[in-house]
């Protein structure tokens, strides 16, 4: 077999795009202050933050998952024309800047708000500054991402056990339940694990419509934004942790991302 | 089985927030970023006295807690850093009084070459607050009063402590801070004072909110009376803050 000479010039370039990476990388890791990280980590109620997060972004993922799934098959199977212009709104969140989003569910729900309004002047309640709000956002910006992902999971199957099963007389849910989902399984983890990365890693919308209270709304990444300013070690520790789950998260889908983009 | 999950989700959260809203054994407190250290440390020493008792904390800068409250967020107790934002909250907090004052001062870290307030005008490179919360505010007058900076700052930070964070990084050669956050780190901190004091204070209000919620809610004002306190006001004399009444 020949071997390819690599231009210089790709080399550099893949050399300098590696470094820009990993550097910043390798300085989150070192500035981490190991000698006491679990101290760290016990101080200012990091744990408070972390709780919630978990606990509002797996809400945010099976709220997600139960209305999104059907939506992505649903716009897998429907006309062109029709799925086309929903589709496009859908998915709009995927490139809307966070605050953006945070502005947009703000108009929506605040007491003053579109529908907002008519919730408060009927119970008293309102959602922002709610743990609630925390996981609406969590379901606005992750959504998009496992529609998508899913969506083009269940285009890409196969038809002719569908069209087998739809010979033998089975109803659109059936095909959905029995057929799309255990088939597009794989596309429907790499979904899940994307979007649950996107609620993790969830800062600009979350602060300015759930804003930053301590055991109520502030999660994780808005700790460590508060903590860099009050106690940097703090913020280094919860970061690792971040980081962590970031490379357990590629790591555990290495095939299936390929899969999934490569398309 | 995803829709148990889900209501198996739901349902434990709905605890959670009941849970939440059914204790009055916890009081929110809405303060100024630039309370962040003494508050923290007061939360911790009053919880330390009333076992089951919780106090949150939601630190920022006064003029967005400010906006938050009067967009309903739910703040037992407001301590803003300066007298207009706890107007922007008077919907709610109407009768705030006057609490400490702090200054903003110049703010270098230790051997600097930095000596009096016209050496920003040299090759260095300085911040302060955004213009409208109050340690920007402050700085605004401060300046204007002194008339010596012609250099503009390389940026304007949204909290007092996000300025402080950014000096203790050397991000910056020197940055105009609350007198407060450079006692809180006098060992790696000294500071410049302006000439003309009265331009360069802010003063700081409290008060307690007249929400069902918090009326009703026993703690919060028996934290409230403990911060408007001669042993708290104490403790933030000893902070740097500026108390006229003991």
């Amino acid at each position: 077999m020949m071997r390819r000479r690599s231009n210089p010039l790709v080399l550099l370039a893949t050399a300098l795009a590696s470094l820009i990476v990993i550097l910043p990388l390798f300085a989150l890791l070192v500035k981490v202050p190991y000698a006491h990280f679990f101290s760290s980590l016990g101080a200012d109620h990091a744990l408070v933050a972390i709780r919630l997060t978990i606990l509002t972004s797996i809400a945010a993922i099976v709220i997600s998952a139960v209305l999104g799934l059907p939506l992505a098959w649903w716009l897998s199977h429907s006309p062109a024309r029709i799925s086309h212009w929903l589709r496009t709104i859908l998915l709009a969140p995927i490139a809307l800047p966070p605050t953006v989003a945070g502005l947009a569910l703000l108009g929506l729900m605040s007491r003053g708000g579109l529908l907002g309004k008519y919730i408060y002047s009927a119970t008293g309640w309102q959602m922002p500054f709610t743990t609630w709000a925390v996981i609406f956002a969590g379901v606005f910006v992750a959504m998009p991402f496992l529609v998508l992902i899913t969506e083009s999971t269940f285009s890409q199957l196969p038809r002719d056990v569908e069209e087998a099963a739809l010979i033998d007389r089975a109803s659109d849910g059936q095909l959905f339940w029995w057929i799309g989902i255990p088939q597009a399984r794989s596309g429907i983890v790499t979904g899940f694990a994307l979007a649950w990365a996107r609620v993790l890693g969830e800062f600009g919308a979350t602060m300015m419509f759930a804003g930053s209270l301590s055991g109520t709304t502030q999660t994780w990444t808005l700790q460590i934004y508060q903590e860099l300013d009050i106690n940097p070690d703090t913020a280094y520790s919860l970061s690792l942790l971040m980081l962590i789950i970031a490379m357990a998260i590629v790591i555990a889908l290495r095939k299936p991302l390929r899969e999934a983009f490569a398309r | 089985m995803s829709l148990v999950a889900a209501l198996a989700v739901c349902l434990a959260l709905a605890g959670y927030s009941s849970a939440q809203a059914e204790s009055t054994r916890t009081v929110t407190v809405y303060a100024a970023s630039s309370l962040t250290q003494a508050y923290t440390a007061l939360g911790d020493k009053f919880m330390a006295a009333h076992p089951g008792v919780s106090i949150k904390f939601s630190f920022g800068s006064s003029t967005t807690l400010a906006s938050q409250i009067d967009a309903g967020a739910p703040a037992d107790i407001f301590a803003s850093a300066d007298t207009s934002s706890m107007t922007l909250a008077s919907s709610v907090f109407p009768d705030a009084q006057n609490y400490v004052q702090n200054q903003v001062v110049l703010a270098i870290p230790k051997g600097s070459t930095i000596t009096k307030l016209s050496d920003l005008n040299g090759k260095v490179t300085w911040l302060q607050c955004g213009h409208t919360v109050p340690c920007g505010i402050a700085a605004d007058s401060a300046l204007k009063s002194e008339g010596v900076v012609s250099t503009n700052p390389v940026s304007l930070e949204a909290t007092a402590s996000a300025a402080t964070a950014k000096l203790l990084s050397g991000a910056v050669d020197a940055a105009i801070l609350f007198k407060t956050d450079v006692v809180a780190n006098s060992g790696k901190l000294n500071y410049i004072p302006f000439s003309n004091p009265s331009a360069a204070l802010s003063q700081y209000q409290i008060g307690i909110s007249h929400s069902k919620a918090t009326t009703k809610n026993v703690w919060a004002k028996t934290f409230y009376a403990y911060l408007s306190g001669h042993s708290a006001k104490k403790f933030l004399a000893s902070a740097g803050f500026i108390v006229t009444s003991i």
